[in-house]
């Protein structure tokens, strides 16, 4: 199996996220489940890295083990030059099922980290006024999640991530729930948001055409035990368009990769 | 959209109250019925004495208002009086309340701390196996011999009924606390556990938190009499009271009042419940 380390075109400078040779094993019963395998990649600040899969190839497991929500077995994470020991606020996340504070309103979950007393922040409801507005709220502020559709709740998911200005945004099929044509909107408006904060994005989804849509680079991984397969690099000026030949094309070749012919890595 | 909605709901052949009316027709059909049988077994049953019948019944329950009673007031000393039905509702609530009130208390605090620490439950759990399956009544020995019956035994009976309602709702509630909500609020910079318990654990389990308080309103009812039927003073001792002088309708009217009184608490505690829980 190509195990493949390559950070295609990057430079050799400090990378945002440093995963070295991560394991990580589940007890599921009696029986004792590999999530991941010696998983050895980078991610440098500022990209939006995707990480494609299919389903059990341990994608989560590497999101939580670089959220500091998992501890690995071997191996570990390394995030601006310090190990992770725990969650923190520079690793924020967005999850799946939304995970909102179902007793607090829009307002009150996008509050909820800056309510900490480690978050310094001056005027906090101008922050949250200007979250809401950010992720296009406006007039539900005072709703509760309950009365919010899937998209909504996953803007409010991300506006709750985004508060407290973490420099990493780690998102773990954060569409997966949410219709096709929400789902494009939010796709652009997510890219707007990364365009404008400059975060490093690990983003997490077994849609190649979505990672394709967002990723600069696209970490390939493979299941039983969860091993990284390849890297690409996808230089296409954004917006991108899924028709366009070569948009196509970079589909067909990670599909290639996934369907176990060796995998070509980018450039 | 909306609008027409609105309209449309208004021009349907029935009007929106037409569906409650038939519901409440519904329910006063059935006491009636009740009424009914009530009056008619009353009126065959010789001696009359053994069932009084429903109107009978309400006589002794206006009566219960007619005459007052001076009742002594525990702890402050000095009495008070009131009509008759209302002071021994009075003495009822005198352990009653402080029974119910501290046992939810001591109740919620251990089910949260319980549900919430692996380690304490696992020092705790055979013990509490033991004596949940223990009748809140079968301790009114102890209350008998360590506080007298009076109010602090009865209260104490109380007590051991609210706690164990409480605590349940309390464990239940934090141990199905969603593990994602935590994780989220990890990552949003929740360290201390006793952070997480106060801002996700105990929002997340207050509606089992408020189930469980409002089943221990309605079991401490039952509780209550119980502890009376040994001689605290309350509206069940005065149950039993009137019996042995075969005043059944009174028994009756004091039947009447705890319900009346249970129910008032039932109404309001739910409101106050369906505010809390505004966001369900």
């Amino acid at each position: 199996m190509a195990m493949t380390d390559s950070q295609p075109g990057e430079s050799a400078g400090n990378p945002k996220i440093d995963i070295r040779n991560l394991s990580m094993a589940y007890e599921s019963g009696e029986t004792s489940v590999q999530a991941l395998s010696a998983v050895s990649f980078a991610v440098d600040p500022g990209e939006f890295c995707c990480v494609v899969g299919p389903s059990g190839c341990g994608k989560t497991s590497l999101l939580r083990a670089i959220a500091g929500l998992e501890t690995p077995d071997t191996g570990g994470v390394v995030v601006g030059g310090e190990p992770v020991t725990g969650p923190g606020l520079d690793r924020g996340m967005v999850f799946q099922e939304y995970a909102l504070f179902p007793w607090r309103t829009v307002r009150g979950n996008i509050r909820f980290g800056l309510d900490r007393p480690a978050c310094g922040c001056a005027d906090c409801e101008a922050r949250v006024d200007e979250l809401v507005d950010l992720v296009g709220l406006d007039g539900f502020g005072d709703a509760y999640p309950k009365a919010l559709s899937g998209g909504m709740k996953q803007r409010v998911g991300i506006a709750r991530a985004l508060a407290v200005d973490p420099e990493i945004l780690l998102m773990d099929e954060p569409f997966g729930s949410v219709d096709a044509r929400t789902r494009d909107r939010l796709h652009t408006e997510l890219l707007d948001i990364w365009a404008e904060t400059e975060q490093t994005v690990v983003f997490v989804t077994h849609d190649i055409d979505e990672a394709v849509r967002l990723a600069d680079r696209i970490v390939i991984m493979d299941s039983e035990p969860g091993t990284v397969r390849s890297a690409l690099s996808v230089d296409l000026p954004r917006p991108r368009d899924r028709t366009d030949a070569t948009f196509v094309d970079h589909v067909a070749r990670i599909r290639e990769v996934l369907a176990g012919r060796q995998g070509r890595t980018a450039e | 959209m909306s609008v027409q909605t609105e309209s449309g709901t208004r021009t349907r052949d029935e009007p929106w109250y037409r569906a409650d009316l038939r519901r409440y027709g519904r329910g006063v059909g059935g006491l009636a019925a009740f009424l009914a049988v009530w009056w008619t077994g009353a009126a065959i049953t010789q001696p009359s004495y053994l069932l009084p019948g429903p109107i009978e019944s309400l006589r002794a329950f206006i009566d219960l208002f007619a005459t007052p009673t001076e009742i002594p007031l525990p702890l402050l000393g000095g009495s008070l009086t009131l009509p008759t039905g209302l002071a021994h509702l009075t003495q009822t609530l005198f352990h009653y309340v402080p029974g119910l009130l501290l046992g939810a208390v001591c109740g919620i605090s251990l089910g949260l701390t319980m549900g919430w620490s692996g380690r304490l439950d696992d020092w705790l759990r055979p013990l509490i196996r033991l004596l949940r399956p223990i009748p809140p009544l079968a301790w009114i020995v102890f209350a008998i011999v360590w506080f007298g019956i009076h109010h602090t035994g009865a209260a104490f009976i109380v007590f051991i009924g609210a706690f164990w309602i409480n605590f349940y709702g309390a464990y239940g509630g934090v141990e199905g606390v969603d593990g994602e909500l935590t994780d989220a609020a990890a990552t949003l910079g929740v360290e201390r556990d006793l952070s997480m318990l106060k801002l996700v654990a105990l929002p997340s389990a207050a509606p089992q938190v408020l189930t469980g308080f409002r089943t221990s309103i309605g079991r401490c009812w039952m509780i209550v009499v119980g502890a009376e039927l040994f001689g605290a003073p309350g509206v069940g001792y005065e149950i039993i009271n009137a019996s042995n002088n075969l005043a059944m309708d009174t028994s009756v009217a004091y039947m009447l009042l705890i319900s009346l009184t249970f129910l008032c608490m039932d109404v309001g505690f739910r409101l106050f419940e369906r505010r809390l829980l505004a966001w369900r």
